[in-house]
């Protein structure tokens, strides 16, 4: 929990990159392009937080990266599967 | 004894899985990932091999695509539009045309603009437009789509529109058994100008507007309307609705998806609990993050429908 509350800005960061993502997936439901996009956007930008996050905090190896890369792969491939039907 | 160990391999965090569940390493992902695409190639193959099985079935009223609509019109202060014969001959023909042709636009692959089919059915206009839904469940579904999105919502609050027709086909497009609704909008040439009409697009020194239309969305300015010959009147198709059941390969998608990040929350939430009791310390990813990306994901399935517009 403490280290949780240390890394608030963090999570917040993250929590308005998701937010973001889940906003311009919803309201821009009759535009496919942006869809996809936003999807793009929002699985990088979920990598790209795991590899600075865990920079920071001095544990980042490319067993780390390699995990953040396959959650966001994996969160794409289902979005795109609803997406792009 | 041998499946529980392997469910315990899989799904709870042990020494035989490097106190990590085996569907949370990369290599467990990534294969949920393929799987994901494979049950994707599956649905578009199945589709073709069984065109009567997989599809969207839909049981959408014309009628009620005008009625709503018109209750949008009325909401905003604008007056109704009325139902023309030859506009829902048109729409009907303009839906034929798109699964005939296999595509999906506004414009078909050979360069028909929509309001050829106006006038191939005498309706000589003097504003048009289109909008155009495929795959949704019911009206109130594609109309409510039309009206979250800017440029279909302006064509269905256009006050210069004042007839309407509906043209609901079903059929094989793409591949996928698909349920297309047109909706033309239209305002005859002869009828009298429209008193909203701004004044900067009234001709100087002319009484009667010049012919325009105001295609939308996102289609180019359509040609002055031409001078038609009398257009012997096309009986108007029975709209084709389906009335049998299918697999709908949005909704088979939807329910794999769900049940795949449900249980990978789950097995997350279960890793996040037993770590922190157990103080096991390894490399890895942030579990917390990885439930709120996946919760993220949860939430757009949950709240993606099946229809498109355009």
């Amino acid at each position: 929990m403490k280290q949780f509350a240390k890394d608030l800005p963090h999570y917040m960061l993250l929590g308005g990159i998701l937010l973001a993502g889940f906003a311009g997936l919803v309201l821009f439901s009759y535009d496919i392009k942006f869809q996809a996009a936003v999807a793009i956007a929002t699985a990088v930008s979920y990598t790209t937080w795991g590899i600075v996050h865990h920079y920071i905090h001095r544990d980042l190896h490319p067993e780390v990266i390699v995990e953040y890369a396959a959650v966001s792969l994996l969160g794409l491939v289902i979005l795109f599967s609803l997406i792009l039907r | 004894m041998k499946l529980l160990k392997l469910l315990a391999h899989l799904f709870v965090l042990h020494e035989t899985n490097n106190q990590k569940a085996k569907v949370l390493h990369p290599s467990g992902l990534t294969l949920i990932a393929g799987f994901l695409i494979v049950f994707q190639l599956f649905l578009n193959v199945g589709s073709k091999a069984f065109p009567r099985v997989l599809g969207y079935a839909a049981n959408i009223s014309p009628s009620e695509v005008i009625r709503l609509t018109n209750v949008q019109r009325t909401a905003n202060g604008l007056s109704p539009l009325n139902e023309n014969g030859s506009l829902n001959g048109a729409a009907i023909a303009k839906g034929n045309d798109m699964l005939a042709k296999d595509y999906w636009a506004h414009f078909s692959p050979d360069g028909t603009s929509p309001w050829n089919f106006f006038l191939n059915f005498g309706y000589r206009y003097r504003y048009a437009g289109e909008n155009l839904a495929r795959d949704f469940g019911d009206a109130t579904s594609a109309v409510n789509a039309w009206m979250n999105s800017p440029t279909h919502r302006d064509n269905i609050l256009n006050p210069n529109y004042r007839e309407i027709g509906i043209g609901v086909v079903e059929g094989d497009l793409a591949g996928v058994d698909t349920t297309i609704i047109v909706q033309f909008f239209g305002t005859p040439v002869n009828s009298e100008p429209i008193s909203v009409v701004k004044a900067e697009e009234q001709p100087k020194g002319t009484a009667v507007p010049k012919p325009k239309a105001t295609p939308l969305p996102a289609t180019p300015t359509p040609t002055p309307v031409p001078q038609v010959a009398a257009v012997t009147p096309v009986p108007l198709p029975t709209p084709s609705i389906a009335s049998f059941k299918f697999v709908s390969p949005f909704n088979s998608t939807k329910n794999l998806s769900m049940g795949v990040v449900g249980v990978l929350l789950l097995v997350l939430s279960v890793d996040l609990i037993v770590v922190r009791r157990r103080r096991i310390a390894r490399i890895g990813g942030r579990t917390l993050a990885h439930i709120a990306f996946f919760g993220m994901i949860l939430a757009v399935i949950l709240i993606l429908k099946a229809g498109q517009i355009i």
